[in-house]
């Protein structure tokens, strides 16, 4: 995926004016995640799964490289073909030999943010490969060809009557079709392509150590199904994923379903070990990529290797107050919210995504929310404090700052420019010189006395 | 150089001086719950259907929502009395699935399915009964897992029907897999 990171602010003023609909899409949506998980959280001892959960976490980051050998080994014994990508071009290699090797015509997808890092659909298409994204929020983003705007709920910033409309012109449905009927049209649709796909591409929410497992998390089935049905099955695998035990499986799967969903377990959880054996159903080849694509930099960040615990559970999305008025998209990269603006300048480049860590207020919500508490407020902290180091904050902010502090040092100054700016027109009228800042919000109407005036008035009375 | 070794030694390198973190041990806490009606009661919260029931009354359920039906599909597992007098279908074409599950768990609602049952039987009919013994419904996710002896290519673990709020934030079952889940627990 091509990022767009930079023009963060930009964007995000953007949609708040062009889609109004998607706020409201979106508040509502993440408000709804945000509660069940709070409740899902209140049902267990969270705090010692959360610790243990971190622990287990750092344990493997700091063994990596052993665990990362005992995964292949087992993997191999298991009958599974192992693979490593450093950039997207080692993965689109193997899937251009996958697809010449099996005459691939048709592809199932199970949703995987870090097929979207690597580009595989549109690899795909370029080998004439049909692609079916199988998670039904997926699948609408795909028809509509927007990328996901949130790591779990990729369709969140969709109204209804937007969907209506999509499946009214795409399938001829009627404009006022219910949920229920909709599913169905895609169902339809996508067991035709489940039934007859050579190729199944996931992700994986965990992958363990010892027993070479993957383990895939979904509400639906279709990962289920992408991963039983089509005779080959390639999951790409961030080198972060690794867990142990498989025994860790029994805190990692509901600690993840708590915090995504607030669901004590996703409804299908898919554990699976390698090909199928001689005369049963599933694939008869399964293939492993394990992918860095900027991983192994942030593990050598003596701070963001901390971000390489993150389970993708989304929490941190819902429970955020800047990300909820927009949603993901302009955040411009695969990841978004606050786990993107701390992960997106480690797995890129601070040049390239140096606005994100300040679509944030500090509120500290999001580490609340993180079932491996990532110290994300701290990280946004340390990512700010490298952009102004390395001088990639804008010329005019610096200038501003050093203005602003020379006036709020000097009260007579301050005093002056008190009064000036009452005497000016309002900052929106201002357009060009404030474009970017007035873009996307409400007037500013300052008070008629500043404040030092009424504090001065109140002493008076309060003197007679 | 390979990808693979470029990968590992960045790792390796990565880690130098860095300090190793302990891998902590696996919590041992009792559970204070008959495991079975805790399980009944989860089902029925995940939206699923599940039953304590002799295998003759099992047998009974299956009968009944077979009923009018042109066919069942069968795991492999599923015992050959379950099978008297019902005609099999592919799992492609069939409105029901039988499966037998390897194990369940209580704290969470769930039914383990290996794939040497056959996996088709358990994703594609729009309704899928499952029978479990009662002695293999495990309190938790971790005492099943401790028992576990040996993994099959694929396990799916089942909690409910198949269900997506993609649409409006409204939810919707059976989107893919089974929009119905029964689960008949044999004394």
């Amino acid at each position: 995926m091509r990022a767009k990171a930079r023009l963060y602010p930009q964007e995000a003023a953007r949609l708040l004016r062009e889609k109004p609909g998607v706020r409201q899409a979106v508040t509502g949506a993440t408000l709804h995640f945000d509660r069940n998980r709070l409740k899902a959280y209140a049902e267990v001892p969270i705090e010692e799964w959360r610790n243990r959960a971190k622990a287990v976490k750092e344990h493997v980051l700091s063994h990596l490289d052993q665990y990362l050998e005992l995964a292949e080994k087992r993997l191999r014994e298991n009958g599974v073909q192992v693979h490593y990508a450093e950039e997207p071009e080692d993965a689109h290699r193997l899937l251009r030999e996958i697809v010449r090797r099996h005459g691939v015509k048709r592809a199932v997808k199970a949703k995987s943010m870090l097929t979207e890092e690597l580009g595989v659909n549109p690899l795909l298409a370029s080998l004439g490969v049909e692609v079916y994204e199988t998670d039904l929020g997926e699948y609408l983003i795909q028809l509509l060809g927007e990328p996901p705007s949130h790591i779990v709920g990729p369709a969140i910033h969709l109204s209804l009557e937007g969907i209506q409309k999509l499946f009214h012109e795409r399938f001829g449905t009627p404009l006022d079709a219910a949920p229920e009927a909709l599913a169905q049209v895609a169902r339809k649709v996508l067991r035709e392509a489940f039934l007859t796909a050579e190729l199944g591409i996931s992700g994986a929410n965990f992958l363990v150590a010892e027993t070479g497992t993957l383990a895939l998390m979904e509400n639906e089935g279709n990962i289920r199904l992408s991963t039983s049905l089509p005779k080959v099955h390639v999951a790409f695998v961030g080198i972060e994923k690794l867990l142990p035990r498989f025994q860790d499986l029994a805190l990692f799967l509901p600690l993840t379903a708590r915090a995504a969903t607030g669901q004590r377990l996703s409804t299908f959880v898919s554990l699976i070990q390698g090909p199928a054996q001689a005369g049963e159903e599933g694939p008869k080849e399964v293939h492993v990529v394990f992918v860095d694509h900027g991983r192994t930099a942030l593990l050598a960040d003596p701070e963001a290797w901390e971000t390489l615990r993150c389970l993708r559970c989304g929490a941190c999305l819902n429970a955020c107050p800047v990300y909820r008025q927009t949603g993901g998209h302009p955040y411009g990269y695969v990841y978004s919210g606050p786990i993107g603006a701390v992960l997106d300048p480690g797995l890129l480049s601070l040049e390239e995504a140096y606005p994100l860590p300040y679509a944030s207020t500090l509120c500290g919500a999001c580490l609340e929310a993180c079932p491996v508490k990532i110290p994300i407020p701290k990280l946004l902290l340390t990512w700010r404090h490298r952009a102004v180091a390395e001088g990639l904050s804008p010329a005019w902010e610096k200038a501003a700052l050093a203005a602003f502090r020379k006036v709020m040092e000097s009260p007579a100054l301050y005093r002056l420019f008190s009064k000036a700016l009452r005497g000016l027109p309002p900052p929106q009228d201002l357009l060009p010189l404030l474009r970017a800042w007035t873009e996307g919000r409400g007037p500013l109407k300052p008070s008629p006395k500043p404040f030092h005036a009424l504090w001065k008035e109140l002493k008076e009375e309060d003197g007679r | 150089m390979d990808a693979r070794t470029r990968i590992l030694n960045r790792v390796h390198r990565a880690l130098e001086g860095r300090p190793k973190a302990l891998l902590p041990e696996h919590p041992h806490l009792p559970f204070p719950e008959d495991p079975i009606p805790l399980f009944l009661r989860r089902l029925a919260e995940n939206g699923a259907e599940g039953h304590l029931l002799s295998p003759k009354e099992a047998k009974a359920l299956l009968d009944e929502l077979a009923q009018g039906l042109p066919g069942v599909a069968f795991g492999r597992g599923v015992p050959p009395s379950f099978r008297e007098g019902l005609s099999e279908l592919p799992p492609e074409e069939a409105p029901l699935g039988v499966s037998q599950a390897l194990f369940a768990v209580a704290e969470t609602g769930t039914v383990a399915l290996t794939s040497a049952d056959g996996r088709k039987a358990q994703l594609l009919p729009p309704t899928h009964l499952v029978l479990v013994e009662a002695e293999k419904v495990y309190p938790t996710l971790l005492a099943a897992f401790q028992e576990l002896k040996a993994l099959p290519p694929a396990l799916g673990l089942h909690s409910g029907p198949s269900k997506s709020a993609d649409i409006g934030q409204v939810m919707v079952k059976g989107v893919h897999g089974p929009g119905r889940l029964i689960v008949a627990v044999l004394t």
